[in-house]
């Protein structure tokens, strides 16, 4: 199965028709539970009512807007650099939402990461699942597998091609451990065949996978696709080396 | 047996009852032919980890130990949805936040009300 994404949907697509016509215990037991915490006063029905609310207003169409900004504004991109969570109010993006101090899962604290011609960022959360959800919405599941989480520090290369990513051993590759105290995002190269581009042109094709550091912007390609199968050509010499652990140390 | 996250990896009944298959969403979803990826108490369900994180009722970062430790192990065969809520009610159960004879009573009135509308 291929999953795939268009920046813009609110990362995920929802559709109000057709729905299953049928009551699962898993739906009433989510009810039943969420009933019980709140008569419990675990939260409130208005707390939940505003996360929820927050959580179907979240999507990687703010992280595509602010690159496409970032590659066309210098000074915004100066700006990104030096104070990102501010900047991300620029793009209509307040981290303070939806509580005025953000959410328990998104600490206040964004750095950018901007990639070069030889150097590749690409981020994870070895510890749980921290990642920028005020700009990219909710995380995919393979970022919270502890398969991606373990495996990307050691061997970046071999994580990067089964995403069809293989990058040439002249671009050092950095893996950017997110934690509870600072959130990262992957500022990509400007592809080359964009020169004349507008920014909404741009961020069309920046994915929220380019975000994450496991695909790059080209023209053309406005979606992410993830092959579930290994790759069949692993990157030359890398399979489980030294090298490969190296690079992935912080 | 008791985890490092202090969430206990023993089964729990009304939960395991729950565990059927063929009522998960990737399978519900195409039998029905619906294409959202998600079902529908997902948000709600996400909202709902935010809320306990907020209160302090049950912080993120333990109900994500406790969800990794319980995904390798008790639901390891579980889809991720339904296996995160299963998680997290098993967290909730595992600290007493609620008791199983209330939230199986519980569910019982609920599907009552749903079925009824």
């Amino acid at each position: 199965m291929n999953h795939t994404h268009k920046p813009g949907d609110g990362g995920a697509e929802r559709h109000a028709a057709p729905m299953v016509e049928e009551i699962t215990d898993f739906e009433v037991l989510e009810i039943a539970v969420r009933e019980l915490a709140i008569e419990h006063g675990l939260f409130t029905a208005e707390d939940h009512r505003r996360f929820t609310e927050w959580t179907e207003s979240i999507g990687p169409a703010a992280g595509s807007r602010l690159v496409a900004k970032a590659w066309t504004d210098p000074a915004f991109k100066a700006r990104v650099m030096e104070d990102a969570v501010q900047a991300c109010k620029e793009i209509g993006i307040d981290w303070a939402e939806p509580t005025g101090f953000g959410t328990p899962s998104d600490y206040m604290n964004l750095r950018v990461l901007e990639d070069t011609p030889t150097l590749h960022h690409v981020i994870v959360c070895t510890l749980c699942s921290c990642y920028p959800r005020p700009l990219l919405g909710m995380s995919p599941e393979w970022y919270r597998t502890t398969n991606y989480r373990r495996r990307l520090v050691r061997w970046p290369r071999q994580v990067l091609a089964e995403f069809g990513l293989i990058l040439p051993p002249e671009v050092e590759v950095r893996v950017e451990d997110s934690n509870q105290k600072c959130r990262f995002m992957v500022l990509p190269v400007r592809p080359e065949g964009t020169e004349n581009w507008t920014e909404q042109q741009l961020d069309q094709i920046v994915t929220r996978d380019c975000m994450i550091g496991v695909a790059l912007p080209r023209p053309g390609k406005t979606a992410d696709v993830h092959p579930v199968q290994k790759a069949r050509r692993p990157v030359q010499g890398s399979e489980h080396s030294g090298e490969a652990a190296h690079e992935g140390d912080k | 047996m008791r985890a490092t996250s202090d969430v206990e990896l023993g089964r729990i009944a009304l939960l395991e009852d729950l565990r059927n298959a063929e009522k998960t969403w990737e399978v519900l979803a195409p039998r029905y032919g619906v294409t959202n990826p998600n079902p529908p108490w997902k948000t709600s369900l996400t909202a709902m980890c935010e809320c306990l994180s907020a209160s302090g009722a049950l912080p993120a970062l333990d109900r994500r130990r406790a969800e990794d430790e319980l995904a390798d192990s008790v639901y390891r065969e579980v889809p991720p949805p339904e296996r995160q809520l299963l998680a997290l009610v098993h967290v909730m159960l595992s600290r007493g936040l609620v008791s199983e004879t209330d939230l199986a009573s519980r569910m019982r009135a609920v599907r009552s009300r749903l079925e009824s509308a």
